[in-house]
């Protein structure tokens, strides 16, 4: 006879609790505490993430999540972005657009990132998925303007194009006109990584004249400045706005028609775009200013005073994406402006030159930490830093969650005192304990390795680059970091022991990135002979890793957990090593 | 050096794909449900020290071993180089203009002008700004000469017309400048590529 529990609830109130457990750290704890209840949890799971497309395969997700309307997937691993992962590496969505065409007539949304998407998934997309809504493709390839014209021309209920850092082949610009004219459902447009010159501005005018519910558009570089005025007037209620190009000629009633326009856009938050920038036409845009929350200025080559104009004008500004042409004094001003700043990135404008073409040093992030209360996600490109700075942007900003820092010369010395960066770092971890995301950078040993094992407990993503001296730096790592999910290393003196110590580990973890390091061929059979349940790829250009000595260092390794067990889609370069005998070609 | 023999490995029984275990009745589960576990199968947590929430008092979860256990000596001086320039290869930080791959690491799509054969264009420099985004000047500077000149390439429709035109500007003879010069552009990678090899 069954106990009567208090808490034996019908299925129908269960869901119905369940439906306001959105976030998916939250979903997995509610299905892992019963059968019961994983039951419910799977049947009403509406959105599903999978962090790494080959973890799971797209059947089992489909068998597990009968009726989700949302996917989001994520291929290659983050130092894709720097070229690391050589072309051909895997990612491809296709596999789940197939299997979810014929499974889910009803998919709304998709949004991938880091992933291979060709035209004939997103032809299939437009076929497939009668009521899709959004498509989200973050840093994707593969796919060229025809997918889009399929996209536009069938997904009637489209709310949502964004191709931020897409690689497109731009084949024609009159994708945009495949939009039929009774469509009018778009809320969000990012086109900016376009690179066609022949975007058909009229069709793009009809386009946003139509859509009143339009929010979000970015523009490609393509679009001239003196179309945007054109494009705003449909547009007033657009609370972000990407430019293209901010250049031309200086035309008096050109720039009074910008600013005109830009004053009769009252909902505007955040602007981007800004490609090649001419500072006389920048205070077009103060009308909007006092608004504005998230500023990108990644691309705009314009110098320092007309940066600090600018940022004066925007005293409730959160996000700041910038070129180091804002430079220390820029940051000063910055730092007493805009006290509600949450997000700081800045880029360098020159990163390939051997010498600073600006003054931009650590102080600039010292002054920002010390007057910027709210300051939680830095990514920062400098030329040179100290202990010292680093101890004091610690104290200064205990409530960082996110500290990327990339000193640009490899090795480099705390510029003071000529030691490693160790403690500076370790003042980071000490101080910020909410930390979940760290870039190290600079001249660095074991020891501050040791630092991030004790105190980082909280660390998800950690990118490491020329640092440490043995293997008891990455010991450190994996025996102390409870939280970690993602490790990525490059260029550092890694070899077998620390990781053969800690395979347990490296199941609870999402994934492994490790190149240029020291691990050995024999060490990647071994792990991926032992541990079943984690894909260990060995990529290697030079060809296979059995014409090579066993205790030859591997090129590049990418270990991940896997229910899913080795993928089949692998390049020539690629090799799985699995339980039988470790190389599978 | 690797001892493949030492030290084995169990499977952890009965748990399902995310550790769950699958076999649970859900009554029994009430005594052992635990808030210690933020839970879903990106729990971190090292595995072993953690209690999952359905270790029930009679299964014991196997716990994973190590595949080598950690000595907690200094790693052996024959094991790595201590002499890190080795790892870090002084051969990788070459001067001659070639930089590391992928560092600094910004990213690498505002750069991968080099496949599309069509936007080469794009990839000329230009720091003239204030002009209209097709502006064409470029600045060109010579090997051995301290002074860049600048020159617009909308006035030039070939290679040889615009090296002719170089040549003159740089004072390079004739024969001289056939032979012993190479064009090149600097593309958004900061790799300098030979300019004959893509079309005009």
């Amino acid at each position: 006879m069954h106990k009567k529990m208090a808490f034996s609830f019908p299925d129908e109130v269960l869901e119905h609790v369940f439906s306001f457990i959105q976030s998916d750290k939250d979903r997995n704890g509610v299905s892992m505490v019963c059968k019961s209840w994983y039951e419910i949890e799977r049947w009403c799971r509406r959105k599903v993430f999978v962090g790494n497309c080959y973890a799971v395969s797209p059947r089992m997700v489909i068998r597990r999540f009968p009726e989700f309307r949302s996917i989001e997937l994520k291929g290659k691993p983050h130092f894709a972005d720097f070229n690391l992962v050589p072309d051909g590496w895997g990612g491809y969505v296709s596999p789940w657009i197939e299997e979810m065409a014929g499974a889910y007539p009803w998919l709304e949304e998709i949004r991938l990132k880091r992933m291979v998407v060709t035209d004939e998934s997103l032809e299939l997309i437009a076929k497939s998925f009668k009521n899709f809504k959004v498509l989200v493709l973050s840093s994707c390839e593969g796919f060229s303007t025809d997918g889009l014209a399929a996209i536009a021309a069938s997904c009637k209920n489209l709310k949502e194009l964004d191709l931020r850092d897409c690689e497109v082949d731009d084949l024609s610009a009159h994708w945009l006109s495949h939009f039929p004219e009774t469509y009018t459902s778009l809320v969000s447009l990012n086109i900016s990584c376009l690179g066609s010159d022949e975007v058909s501005f009229s069709a793009l005018e009809r386009l946003v004249g139509r859509c009143t519910n339009l929010k979000t558009l970015r523009l490609n570089r393509a679009v001239p400045l003196d179309k945007i005025a054109n494009i705003l007037r449909h547009a007033p209620q657009l609370v972000e706005f990407g430019t293209g190009t901010y250049t031309a000629d200086v035309r008096p009633d050109v720039y009074s028609d910008l600013a005109g326009v830009f004053s009769s856009c009252k909902e505007l938050k955040s602007l981007s775009g800004f490609w090649d920038v001419v500072p006389d036409y920048l205070p077009a845009i103060y009308p909007v200013c006092s608004k504005l929350t998230s500023l990108n200025l990644s691309y705009a080559t314009i110098q320092s005073p007309d940066l600090i104009k600018l940022v004066s004008h925007c005293p409730n500004l959160q996000r700041l994406l910038v070129l180091d042409y804002i430079e220390d004094s820029g940051l000063e001003v910055l730092a007493s402006s805009c006290k509600d700043l949450q997000e700081l990135r800045v880029f360098p404008s020159d990163p390939f030159g051997a010498e600073p073409n600006v003054s931009l040093t650590e102080q600039g992030l010292v002054a920002v930490s010390l007057g910027c209360p709210k300051l939680q996600s830095v990514l920062y490109f400098c030329r040179r830093m100290s202990n010292e700075a680093l101890v004091t942007i610690a104290r200064n900003r205990p409530n960082f969650t996110r500290f990327r820092l990339c000193i640009i010369e490899p090795k480099t010395a705390d510029y003071l005192t000529l030691e490693p960066l160790d403690v500076g770092f370790g003042a980071i971890v000490q101080y910020c304990k909410d930390l979940k995301r760290l870039s190290l950078s600079g001249l660095l040993t074991d020891r501050v390795f040791e630092y991030i094992g004790t105190y980082a407990k909280k660390l998800e993503m950690l990118s490491v680059a020329f640092a440490g001296d043995s293997d008891l730096g990455l010991h450190h790592v994996l025996s102390g970091c409870e939280s970690l999910r993602k490790l990525e290393i490059r260029d550092c003196p890694f070899g077998d022991k620390a990781l053969l110590a800690n395979a347990a580990k490296l199941e609870t973890m999402r994934s492994l990135w490790m190149s240029s390091c020291a691990v050995s061929f024999a060490a990647c059979k071994l792990l991926g002979q032992k541990m079943p349940r984690l894909n260990v790829e060995v990529i290697d250009e030079r060809g296979p890793p059995d014409s090579r000595p066993e205790n030859c260092p591997v090129d590049k390794l990418y270990i991940y957990r896997s229910i899913a067990g080795p993928r089949f889609d692998m390049p020539p370069f690629v090799w799985t090593m699995d339980e039988d005998s470790g190389l599978r070609l | 050096m690797l001892d493949l023999n030492s030290y084995g490995y169990e499977l952890r029984e009965g748990l399902g794909p995310f550790g769950i275990n699958v076999n649970t009745n859900c009554d029994s589960c009430s005594s052992s449900c635990s808030s210690s576990s933020s839970g879903g199968a990106d729990d971190g947590g090292g595995g072993t020290k953690k209690r999952r929430l359905l270790d029930e008092e009679n299964q014991i979860v196997p716990k994973t071993l190590p595949l080598l256990f950690w000595t907690n000596q200094r790693p052996n001086d024959e094991d790595e180089p201590k002499d890190v320039d080795d790892h870090s290869s002084s051969a990788i930080f070459k001067n001659d203009g070639e930089g590391l791959v992928g560092w600094p690491p910004v990213k690498a799509w505002r750069k991968k002008v080099r496949r599309r054969v069509a936007n080469v264009r794009a990839a000329v420099e230009n720091s003239c700004g204030g002009r209209a985004s097709s502006s064409t000047y470029v600045k060109v500077k010579m090997e051995g000469n301290a002074i860049a000149r600048k020159i617009d390439i909308s006035l030039h429709h070939s290679f040889e017309s615009l090296t002719t035109t170089l040549m003159r500007m740089f004072d390079i003879s004739d024969e001289n400048g056939q032979k012993s010069f190479k064009l090149t552009y600097l593309d958004r990678e900061g790799d300098w590529l030979l300019a004959e090899d893509v079309p005009w």
